[in-house]
């Protein structure tokens, strides 16, 4: 049997961006693996201005 | 005449008088009333009375359980009719938990960790893979088992209903938190890691890649995060042997090349004996480093067969040349030890060792050579440009070391402002503030404040007041409060939510004696690294066979608490955030949780204290539970989480300056762990002077530990590092969108420092 080769390979597709975020002290490196009450608490964030 | 009776799950099985006699016997018994005559008098009374009821169908459990609590109500055994109540709700209890350990385990075997909340605990484990799979079912048996068998009702009850969370419940029986440790002592002399011994390391690479393996050695024997305390001080020792021996080679190469020998490892020796004649050291780093190489440059022109001019020429060739390769070594090595983090595995394979470094102070050129090259390291990131996310990295800021300018450190806290603008690390831990400032004593690297794992920070020692130091202690366990739950059920009555609030302290507290007495009842042999190796205070003191009762109590036990803004609205209609006068009743507060530590830690001599918990897992359970119970209170219990201990809202507009000044206070009080953090966006985070005056504005206001948050985005395709919104400004593509050959060609050639295209090679 043939192996297929791989000429119309399609880079990247299925593959999503990384999104990396502090959870509480420590870095992970995709939001997958948070629970659904940070993942909420995230979204939620507002930034902080510099001025007083 | 009753011959079977019908179990709960619905099987029939042959009668036993005797087991119904042998029950009631166990409470007769418990209550001091009774014996064997009277427990068969009453089982034969409950036979009459099943009779009776039931006729020929055979009786139900909870048939039988009613009569013998009427027949000995009747039998006038009062007493032993509460013991039997009592004995029945345990049963019930244990057999409710086993029916919910099924339920969970089948639901780890089965369930994507996508859709299983439950499986995403804790973001650290992935729970799709094997390993992390068989690690959580562990956790489901061991929290079933410890909540049946451990807690006394009152515990239980308080923690299945979400008074309380009990942190690492799984690990209740087994062992405790975290630990800094000492890598200076544990070198010395070298270690075992339990599976093999390992020698005293002889340059920076063995330091490096010996740090990672002890780090990886003790996650393994407790449940928390790792720390080292002094990250720059052990490294900077690495680093010396790797440039006396860089030094010495150099210099026997620059010989050889200049006199046209073989071998010139007998005159390099002579030399480098004079020069330690001279300075009283071996070759260091920049240190004497004048008066060194004079000393060896003699020593060559005595040899007769080089000049002073030639003579004092290779040795600054040498000399120049063994630094260029100990700042390259060291480099390497840090960039391995970030690596290895990030790689290797403890727990069966289930997590990358939760692992936190704190540097910053040292000032010696050994010292500063390491903090440059692990700020490099993680300036680099990983093998495709990753952020690391491990180690933790904790720069300790400190006025005249590194804080203002002129300072000998001055140049790596920019670099470290430059780096964690990038990379979300280091955070900053800063040991002016007062409640730092009281421990620190110059030229004593132990007495400066470090953290580990999420925030934790052990320094005070009742126990062993002459010993008010980081290193070598950690915490033994924490338990936090559902600080809004009491809120919500004071109704506006400060005086009675004062009142609940002690009584469940006073809970806590014990509960978290009893853990310590089942911790402290281990031996050494528990612990073959942490105990076994002196990694903890004193332990080296021990016996293989020895009980840790003692030497624990140099750490701590942590009363924590969440949602303190919550809690505000609840009992007064607005946060501290919003009022002055709201942040005086969070501040009397978190005072009085703090006064109520200090007392328990003088009466028990144990190190009680009060922790602004990190709340991972527990930022939904609490407020889950409070939903159904008192529906969606605003601003109480309207969101999906509880924000965390005393932090301002995150999602209340405030700015960085007024979110500092009204956190910091709290980080005084709070002496088992805090951090604060401050949203920036992605220009701010890449302008490094603007992210510098967040950092100095914490340090000024008395912060104990903090952090800059930013968003740090990668499109792993094309390498892009930075922010990404809903298209890669690199490379173009949406998530999830395919890049055609040509791109990716075109892409190849305009970024070659891009390795590999992820997926595409």
């Amino acid at each position: 049997m043939a192996i297929q080769t791989n000429r119309e390979a399609k880079y990247g597709k299925d593959v999503g961006f990384e999104r990396i975020r502090r959870i509480t002290g420590y870095l992970v490196g995709t939001m997958d693996k948070w629970n659904d009450a940070k993942k909420a608490e995230e979204r939620d964030r507002v930034k902080h201005g510099l001025s007083h | 005449m009753i011959k079977s009776i019908v179990k709960r799950d619905g099987r029939v099985v042959l009668y036993d008088a005797s087991k119904i006699a042998s029950a009631v016997l166990r409470c007769l018994q418990a209550a001091g009333q009774g014996d064997a005559t009277v427990a068969a008098n009453v089982a034969n009374a409950v036979e009459e009375a099943l009779e009776k009821e039931c006729g020929n169908e055979p009786p139900q459990i909870e048939q039988i359980q009613d009569a013998v609590e009427q027949e000995l109500m009747h039998a006038g055994m009062e007493e032993a009719a509460k013991q039997y109540i009592l004995y029945r709700a345990e049963r019930t209890r244990i057999r409710e938990a086993k029916t919910s350990l099924m339920k969970s385990i089948d639901e780890i075997t089965n369930v994507d960790a996508r859709i299983s909340d439950m499986k995403r605990d804790n973001a650290n484990i992935d729970g799709n893979t094997a390993m992390g799979s068989m690690l959580q079912i562990g956790t489901a048996g061991a929290k079933a088992y410890n909540a049946a068998y451990l807690l006394t009702p009152d515990q239980a009850r308080a923690y299945r209903e979400g008074d309380i969370h009990i942190h690492d419940f799984d690990f209740y029986a087994l062992t405790t938190t975290c630990c800094q440790i000492d890598l200076v002592k544990l070198f010395k002399g070298g270690f075992s890691t339990g599976h093999g011994y390992l020698r005293e390391p002889q340059g920076i690479g063995s330091y490096a890649a010996l740090a990672a393996i002890a780090i990886q050695s003790n996650q393994n024997d407790q449940h928390g995060g790792q720390g080292v305390p002094n990250f720059d001080y052990a490294m900077a020792q690495g680093v010396r042997k790797t440039f006396a021996k860089n030094y010495a080679g150099k210099l026997r190469e620059a010989l050889e090349d200049v006199l046209d020998t073989d071998d010139e490892s007998v005159l390099t020796q002579a030399a480098i004996a004079a020069g330690t004649e001279a300075t009283g050291e071996e070759p260091r780093l920049q240190s004497q480093a004048a008066t060194f190489d004079a000393a060896a440059a003699q020593q060559l022109v005595k040899d007769g067969r080089l000049d002073k001019e030639k003579a004092t020429h290779v040795v600054r060739h040498a000399r120049h040349r063994a630094e260029k390769a100990t700042d390259r070594a060291t480099y390497q090595a840090m960039e391995g030890f970030v690596h290895n983090l990030n790689t290797m595995h403890s727990r069966a394979g289930a997590q990358t060792p939760f692992s936190s470094i704190n540097y910053g102070t040292d000032t010696s050129p050994e010292g500063r050579m390491a903090i440059r090259n692990i700020l490099m390291a993680e300036d680099a990131g990983l093998g495709h440009g990753e952020t690391p996310i491990f180690p933790i990295h904790i720069f300790k800021v400190k006025e005249g070391v590194n804080y203002n300018p002129g300072d000998p450190n001055y140049d790596l806290f920019e670099l470290s402002c430059k780096v964690s603008a990038k990379r979300l690390f280091p955070n900053y831990v800063f040991l002016d503030s007062p409640f730092n400032l009281q421990y620190y004593k110059p030229g004593h690297p132990e007495t400066e404040v470090a953290t580990m794992g999420c925030r934790t920070r052990v320094m005070s020692n009742v126990y062993d007041p002459e010993r008010e130091i980081a290193y070598s202690r950690g915490n033994l366990s924490f338990t936090s409060i559902n600080l809004p739950r009491l809120a919500i059920e004071s109704h506006g009555d400060e005086k009675l939510f004062y009142e609940k609030l002690d009584a469940m302290m006073e809970l806590v507290a014990q509960q978290l004696h009893d853990r310590y007495e089942i911790q402290a009842s281990k031996r050494v042999y528990n612990y073959p690294f942490l105990m076994g190796q002196g990694v903890w205070l004193d332990s080296d003191k021990l016996g293989p066979n020895d009980e840790v009762r003692e030497v624990l109590k140099h750490g701590s036990l942590s009363i924590g608490f969440i949602g303190l803004a919550e809690t505000l609205t609840a009992l007064y209609g607005h946060h501290h955030g919003e009022s002055d006068e709201m942040q005086e009743k969070g501040l009397a507060i978190v005072r009085h949780m703090r006064e109520f530590c200090d007392k328990k830690a003088a009466e028990t001599h144990l190190n009680y204290g009060l922790l602004a918990t990190p709340a991972e897992g527990l930022s939904g359970r609490f407020i889950r539970m409070d939903q159904k119970r008192y529906g969606k209170i605003p601003g109480v219990t309207d969101r999906e989480y509880y924000t965390n201990s005393f932090h301002i809202p995150v999602w209340y507009p405030i700015s960085a300056y007024d979110k500092i000044h009204k956190e910091a206070p709290y980080h005084a009080l709070t002496n088992a762990g805090h951090i604060s953090y401050v949203e920036l966006d992605g220009d701010t985070a890449n302008n490094v002077e603007a992210f510098e005056s967040v950092v100095r504005c914490m340090h000024d206001a008395g912060i104990g530990y903090g952090s800059i948050n930013h968003p740090v985005d990668r499109d792993p395709i094309c390498g892009y590092v930075g922010v990404i919104g809903e298209v890669c400004p690199r490379c173009g593509r949406r998530e999830g969108e395919a890049l055609s050959q040509e791109k990716v060609d075109e892409l190849r050639k305009l970024y070659p420092e891009v390795t590999t295209f992820c997926g595409c090679e």
